[in-house]
This record gives structure tokens, sequence and C-alpha cells, in this order.
């Protein structure tokens, strides 16, 4: 496995949000599915070592992980795609994608290489390179972020609610690019755009209230008639 | 501008500048000393600056630099050469300290309390009679370098080409992408791998050796050392006005602020004692509504214009 979480909990305050989640990512795309305020966020930020978890495990090529500050975590191999985007705007393309590999081990090295791929995933970031991020568009800024994450050479890829406030066109072509990243890396995406995320992961967790409530492949949830009713809306 | 012609022009600058005690009198060169030193110390306010951070200290550090210096000359016997550097290490291991502190708070409550830095340290060197000479303080023998003007100039110099330099490498090294990315949103620089407390403390040292390295110079400069001076909250507020007059986040936009800020407060000192002050201040305000980027910033914004309308 490359990331093994295992009864975690965390919250905010005295507001509990995670009851105990158990979930694991090996070499595939896992998706996290569920409501507003389910906790998938949280989940991410307590790997991330932006939360601090109330209890359980988190282990992450082997290594213990929970309680890790953040740019350890990120140093370690974990790359996230925040789901404001998190970007630099005031700086330009350029500076942002270096600012993914330049203090990380796995993508300093091979920074040039990592460009190239980045750049060919992602057309429009060629075209716009030296222009401040702060003024390019919302989708354009989507890109920039994943780009800014691969940068890293993470063996796992984050993304929180990649499609937030995207165009439908804009968010299917992000998934493409998703699916295509599959290939290479462990990806845990999480996501309310249930119908579009299915075709770039090849398995999935329900989350509700803050615990499991579903595990399967993506062809598995497709059928399931409680993902069906609530997420896909047929 | 041609980058060539800019350096060509920067070197020019130099030469005047390192040369200006063969064509000026003891008055211009006190008047340029001033506007060197307090030109070091906006250089410095912004380099911290650039990671976000507002600091309302640069006097604290500068009088317990002043007060290290006095201090090394005539409590350990030091040549007033090393106490100014005795001193700029004094005020790092000071900032080393409180930055452990006080760097991890963020926003208005990192500034309020870089703000009673200067408070705090002005009364605990006031209340301690014996060894600091308390509200009287200490004088020296003599001023540095027999106290000639070109003297004194060119060691202000040499303090303001310590913070030039540092700027520089700030600008050109690994800070300048770290202190960037800080102040352009924290989360997006942890999830990068950056250690966010360690490249602040790191600036908050280095910029505070420099302004311990600039009141030693002062001390020395003038001989002595009173809480009053040294601590005076002029050291702070008017290199934080040339740096926004100037253009905050570069090394230009300060020296642009504080020869044009310096030199009319030397006039207005003349026209209207005090009353300079208030000018300040109407400047501030002026330049945060309607020129945020400071002069500088409107320059770089009218080149780029021209430059894409040539494109």
């Amino acid at each position: 496995m490359i990331l093994d979480v295992k009864k975690l909990e965390a919250g905010y305050g005295k507001l509990r949000v995670l009851d105990g989640i158990s979930l694991s990512v090996g070499k595939e795309s896992v998706g996290l599915f569920g409501p507003n305020g389910a906790g998938k966020t949280t989940i991410i930020n307590a790997i991330m070592g932006i939360v601090k978890p109330w209890g359980g495990t988190i282990e992450f090529e082997g290594t213990r992980m929970e309680g890790m500050a953040t740019h350890l975590v990120a140093r370690a191999g974990i790359a996230l795609v925040p789901q404001e985007r998190e970007l630099f705007p005031g700086m330009s393309v350029a500076d942002n994608l270096e600012l993914g590999a330049a203090w990380v081990p796995r993508g300093k090295p091979i920074m040039a290489r990592q460009l190239e791929t980045v750049l060919e995933l992602f057309p429009i970031l060629k075209e716009r390179y030296r222009q401040y991020v702060g003024t390019m568009s919302g989708g354009q800024q989507r890109m920039v972020a994943i780009g800014r994450a691969l940068m890293a050479n993470p063996a796992l890829l984050i993304l929180d609610e990649p499609s937030l406030g995207l165009q439908p066109s804009i968010v299917a072509e992000v998934f493409d690019r998703l699916a295509l990243l599959k290939k290479d890396i462990s990806i845990l995406v999480t996501e309310q755009n249930v119908r579009e995320s299915l075709r770039a992961i090849d398995r999935g967790y329900v989350i509700e209230n803050g615990a499991v409530v579903l595990e399967d492949t993506a062809a598995g949830l497709a059928v399931n008639p409680h993902v069906v009713s609530a997420y896909l809306g047929i | 501008m041609n980058r060539n012609l800019l350096r060509i022009l920067a070197a020019l600058v130099a030469v005047a500048a390192v040369a200006l005690p063969a064509f000026a009198g003891a008055y211009p060169l006190q008047v340029a000393r001033n506007v060197i030193l307090y030109m070091a110390l906006a250089i410095t306010w912004d380099m911290l600056l650039r990671s976000g951070q507002i600091s309302f200290g640069i006097a604290g550090l500068f009088g317990l630099g002043a007060y290290a210096s006095v201090l090394g000359v005539l409590r350990a016997g030091m040549s007033p050469l090393l106490s100014i550097a005795f001193a700029g290490a004094f005020a790092g291991l000071a900032a080393l300290l409180i930055g452990f502190l006080i760097l991890r708070l963020r926003a208005i409550y990192f500034s309020i309390v870089t703000l009673a830095l200067a408070e705090i340290f002005r009364i605990v060197i006031q209340n301690l009679h014996d060894f600091t000479g308390g509200p009287e303080g200490l004088v020296l023998d003599g001023v540095i370098l027999g106290g000639s003007a070109s003297g004194l100039y060119w060691l202000t110099l040499a303090g303001l080409a310590v913070a030039l330099g540092a700027s520089w490498w700030f600008e050109k090294s690994k800070f300048h992408f770290a202190l960037t990315a800080i102040r352009n949103n924290e989360t997006a620089a942890k999830s990068s791998g950056i250690d966010i407390f360690r490249w602040l403390l790191a600036t908050f040292v280095i910029t505070s050796v420099i302004q311990g390295f600039l009141g030693g110079i002062y001390g020395q400069s003038y001989g002595f050392a009173t809480p009053d001076s040294v601590f005076d909250a002029n050291f702070t507020l008017l290199p934080l006005a040339m740096a926004l007059l100037g253009g905050i986040h570069s090394t230009v936009g300060p020296i642009f602020g504080a020869v044009l800020l310096g030199l009319a407060a030397e006039w207005l000192k003349l026209q209207i004692p005090y009353g300079h002050l208030v000018v300040y201040g109407v400047i501030i305000i002026i330049v945060i509504l309607f020129i945020p980027g400071g002069l500088y910033g409107l320059i770089k914004k009218a080149n780029r214009a021209s430059e894409g309308r040539k494109a």
C-alpha cells in the first residue's frame, strides 16, 4: 500500500468530524465521495498535517505520518491540489511550477523532465508560461495547481474537489487528464461530481457523517442504488 | 529600460556615492549619512516584508545594537570597529531568541509584538543604571575614526553596502522564492515543502543583524547612546515611510524613497520645524491610497505597459 489510514479521528475544537475512518490507496486512483460536511477535506487535511488527528494512524510508504508537519509530508512525496487552488497569484506560471519541485527531494533533481511532462499534459500552460497566475481563469488556475503538484514527482497526488467552481467542459478536461495520470501515479481525489470522477478512478469510498458507508470499484459504485440515487441523480 | 544601461547607471551612482566626500562639505555629508542610514534600515524592513510580515521593531534592534557597541567598547574594551560587528551579532542573537517566540504569530499580532520590542528594550536598558548608565546613557571617550566627516560617511556607506548586498542576495537566492511564496499563500507554501518557520526565522535574524550593525555604526559615529536617542520611534517610522513611498518588495524602491523623503525632510525641517513629520504622515496616506506599489511600482507598471504596446 502507498497510503494506509486506520481508524482516523479528527475534528475542530470540540466538533468531531472524522469518526474512525479507514481507507487505503495502492498503485491506483481512489475517489472519496460524499456530501458537504461529510469530512472529505478533513481527511485530506489530516493526511497533509494541516489538521492534527485526534486518533488513529496514517502510514505512507511504510512510515507513520500522523501529526507530521505539512512541509515534511510534502517532502516525503505527497502532493496536494487544495480545494481553493491555493496558488501563488503574484507569481508567473513558471515560478508556480518551479516552486512545486524546489523543496521536494523527489522532484528537484528531475525538475526539467517533470516540467516537460506538465507542459505536455497542459499545453495551455506553455502558452501562458510567463503570465501572472492571478490574472488567469479558474480552469487555467486549476491546471497550474495540478501542474505544480506534479512537479514534485509525488508518489501520491491528492486532489480536493478539483471540479469545484469550474464550467462542465473544463471539468471534463481536468478528469481526462487525471485518467491519463493514474497510469503512472497513485491518486486520491475527493469529489461531489461523482459522474465525471468515476471515469478517472479505479475504486471509491462514500463518506457520510465522518464514516465510510460504502467501498467499491468504480464500476460497482456506478450501479450501486445508494450512489445512483444520492449522487448520480438518476 | 535596457538592462545594461541600468547597470552602468547603478555603477555611476555607486562611484558618485563613494566619491562624495571629495566634493561635499561637512553639512551635506551629514545629510547624506542620515539618508544612507535610513535607506539601509528601510531596505532591511522591506526584506522581512517580502514574507508578508510587517515589523515595527526596527528601532528596538537598532537601539540594542547601538548599546551593544557602546557597551562593548566601555565594558569589554573592544575596538570601535569590532564593537560594531559585535552589535550586529548581539542583535542577531536577541532576534533568534525572540523569533522563536513571536514568529508563530501572524499579521497584526506579529506587528503589535514587534512594536513593543523597542519599548521593552528601552525600559530594560533605562533601568539597568549601573551597567547602561540609566536614562543619561553612556558616553564614549571619542568618536570612531577621530570624528572625520569623510570617515564617518564611508563607515555609514559600508553599512548600506551590507544591507544592499543582503537584499540583493535575498532577491537572487532561494530566499526570494520562499518569502514570496509565504507572502502569497502559506498553505500552498507548506504544501510545496517550504518550512515556513525556518525561513521566517532566518529572515528575521539576518535583518536584525544588519539593524544592530547599523545601530553600532550610529552609536560609534555619535560617541554616545541614550535610551531616548537610539530607541527613537523615528528609526522605525521613517524607514517604513521611505519604503512605502519608494515601493515595497524590492531593493530599488526603498532607495528611491529614502533619497526623496530624506532630502525633502532636510528641506522641510528648515521650513517648518517638526512640521515635516506631518508631511511624512500625509505622504504615507497618499501612497497607500493612490500608489500602493510606490514610485518604483509605478515605473515598473509604466515599463510593462510600454513593452506591451511594443509587442
